[in-house]
């Protein structure tokens, strides 16, 4: 029976790439990728490939369900989604079956800039507009890059925190994100600068939870012990937020300082919530682009128009004088 | 199966019983239910202007390029599972040499050759100390490689910093050099992708070394029943770490294919593969109690998934039932198994 399995094991691997040589069912175009390619007005049916990083992060979920709602509204889209579940590789696949489906738009939140740069660029060449999401990849080649600005949304944080909460000073502990993350640093970075103007702000403390709620909470419970006054918590995101809220809460310390977030995500455990309920003094939304990549699709396939290389949108500051509406404009159905 | 049985399966005709072709349909289960895969793939494939997209060539090569590393740590994956062990540290020595070879090649400057040594011997030496660790002093090899998993992670975390490692091409300082991005290419006018050679070589390897080698013999004999296979004087510790030594040099092999189609080293390569390498395994009709399986079978088992995922995500099947599919894909194999006629 040895004597099959060379035979078999060689057909298993050469059947499916001669199979392949066979057939002649390639296209390549070498049209440059534009408007005038891909659009065919408002009377064409347009098949949009949205591929995501990861939809285990509450944000990226967001962001396809806000593709997903946005695009309900523009009769002509049919949205697949795909889930590379934070792998590279998998997301690489993702794009290139995408193509082999012959798409006529390719949204994508790159889990990592550097590996997707590559498939990306497959795909443009190809002439499939390219819309990037949140985390930019390398080179130029795409349509347009959509995302928020860490550094302004740091800033605006850290003004909120020297005039609004401490307008007389006092003590802050800053607990950040991932380190290495290039939001983490961005947002570090803004912050510093927001304080500026109140020399009376004093950082005393920071610590890294990863910008994760049960690492928040355990870094906050150390924090704790070691700072016997804390006025404000800043923290890079809301979950991080939350679990501090929750560490001071145990020790009966929480009406002694305020908890501020990032994030603002409009969905039952997000940011909004949270301060809406008062256990957050304020959050800073970091908008996921959905809405706005849909409204660029349409700009290009159905209006023929074209899209800005690149646009921030600006954050926007949720307390407890907004946060109720602002959830209801986010969620117009419940 | 012993080596011994295997020829006398080899020498009933087959056809001439009903039991024959039985045995026959469950040797190869994995090559029958590929098979089955790819036509049913064809059968569901969407298809474009008349074209079917699942048998463009550039799809077919899209679908072996994907399963190309899970498919060479399967391979080794394949030796370890026929002594009757297991390797968990596979995805974490896959990311721990996409570091490797980034670090040498664009931080330190190594030229080509040395760093690929230098990360295959890493991958190889990982290995074999596991392989002693399970051999010599008597650990089981799931905690073995369970703490090795954990391990090789911390010094892919270490080595690189704790983030990615970018690969920029070029002559200059700080640049890998060129002759490594050609194995990211693709070949024979641009079809087929250098990383499904290196499966298919590594593959065929395989298959003929275990058909030529005494090695082989040894390897069902551990598997089958190890202690009769010490009492009739097979090396067994020594036959356990080469095991896990190729096991581990074949996932660093990975590694370097990992690290030049993304253009990244990153601590977090390859986080579960060892799962989908696995599974490949179990498709591929190779007993996880050891002794019996094929190399072949483990090949098949590996296209099968590649050929799944890719009509999943070509017929744009949501990602959660994605998941379930497979899993189901992988009980059924199991349950084949089960009721495979034991000669």
């Amino acid at each position: 029976m040895r004597s099959v399995k060379i035979p078999v094991a060689a057909a298993a691997v050469a059947a499916l790439v001669l199979a392949g040589c066979g057939t002649t069912s390639d296209k390549t175009s070498g049209a440059a990728p534009g408007a005038s390619k891909s659009c065919k007005g408002a009377d064409g049916k347009y098949t949009i490939g949205m591929s995501q990083a990861n939809v285990a992060e509450p944000y990226r979920q967001r962001m396809d369900d806000d593709i997903k709602t946005a695009a309900k509204d523009v009769p002509q889209f049919d949205v697949k989604f795909a889930d590379a579940a934070q792998d590279n590789a998998k997301q690489v696949a993702d794009v290139e079956n995408y193509i082999t489906q012959q798409i006529d738009l390719l949204i994508i939140s790159p889990n990592e800039a550097k590996p997707l740069t590559a498939v990306v660029k497959k795909a443009y060449d190809k002439g499939i507009p390219v819309i990037v999401l949140d985390r930019k990849v390398e080179g130029d080649a795409y349509t347009g890059f959509i995302g928020g600005d860490n550094v302004q949304i740091g800033r605006e944080a850290g003004k909120y925190i020297a005039e609004k909460l401490l307008p007389q000073g006092g003590n802050v502990v800053e607990l950040k994100g991932l380190a290495g993350a290039t939001p983490q640093a961005e947002r570090h970075e803004g912050f510093v600068e927001g304080i500026k103007g109140n020399p009376k702000v004093k950082v005393i403390a920071s610590a890294s939870g990863d910008w994760l709620r049960e690492k928040g909470q355990a870094q906050m419970d150390a924090l704790l012990k070691a700072n016997p006054k804390i006025d404000v918590v800043f923290s890079h995101n809301d979950p991080m937020a939350e679990g501090a809220y929750l560490a001071a809460k145990a020790v009966g310390r929480e009406k002694q300082m305020k908890f501020t977030g990032i994030d603002a995500l409009p969905i039952p455990s997000g940011g909004i919530k949270a301060v809406e309920q008062g256990r957050l003094a304020a959050t800073f939304t970091y908008p996921t682009n959905g809405k706005e990549a849909v409204a660029a699709a349409k700009k290009i396939l159905v209006d023929c128009g074209t899209i800005e290389k690149t646009q921030t949108l600006p954050t926007r500051i949720i307390d407890a004088s907004n946060a109720a509406k602002i959830y209801a404009e986010e969620n117009p159905n419940g | 199966m012993t080596d011994v049985q295997d020829k006398a399966v080899a020498a009933t005709p087959v056809g001439q019983s009903s039991a024959g072709v039985a045995a026959t349909l469950f040797r190869f289960q994995s090559v029958f239910g590929l098979i089955a895969v790819f036509i049913a793939a064809i059968i569901f494939s969407p298809r474009k202007n008349g074209d079917i997209l699942f048998i463009s060539a550039d799809n077919l090569a899209n679908v072996v390029r994907a399963v190309s590393e899970i498919g060479i740590i399967a391979v080794g994956m394949t030796f370890v599972i026929l002594i009757g062990g297991i390797d968990l540290s596979v995805g974490a020595v896959l990311g721990l040499a996409a570091v490797g070879s980034a670090v040498l090649m664009v931080e330190n400057d190594w030229g080509f050759l040395p760093s690929v040594v230098l990360v295959l011997a890493i991958g190889l030496v990982f290995g074999a100390l596991q392989g002693i660790a399970t051999a010599m002093i008597g650990i089981q090899s799931f905690i073995v490689t369970l703490a090795g998993l954990q391990i090789a992670r911390g010094l892919a975390r270490i080595w690189s910093g704790g983030q990615g490692v970018a690969i920029a091409y070029g002559d200059g300082p700080n640049e890998a050099p060129t002759s490594f991005a050609l194995l990211g290419e693709r070949t024979f006018g641009g079809l087929v992708p250098i990383p499904v050679i290196i499966f298919a070589v590594v593959a065929i390897a395989a298959v003929v070394f275990l058909r030529i080698s005494a090695f082989s013999r040894h390897l069902y004999a551990v598997g089958g029943n190890e202690k009769a296979a010490r009492l009739s004087g097979v090396p067994v510790v020594r036959v356990k770490i080469a095991v896990f030594a190729i096991c581990g040099l074949l996932a660093s092999l990975a590694g370097i294919v990992h690290a030049v189609q993304l253009n990244q080293g990153s601590p977090n390569d390859g986080i579960g593969y060892e799962l989908d390498a696995i599974a490949a395994v179990v498709i591929g009709g190779t007993s996880l109690a050891g002794g019996r399986g094929s190399v072949a079978g483990t090949v098949a088992g590996a296209l099968l998934l590649g050929v799944l995922n890719n009509i999943l995500a070509l017929n744009n099947i949501d990602s959660n039932i994605q998941l379930l599919i497979k899993g189901l894909v992988i009980v059924a194999a199991a349950a084949l198994q089960r009721l495979r006629p034991t000669s």
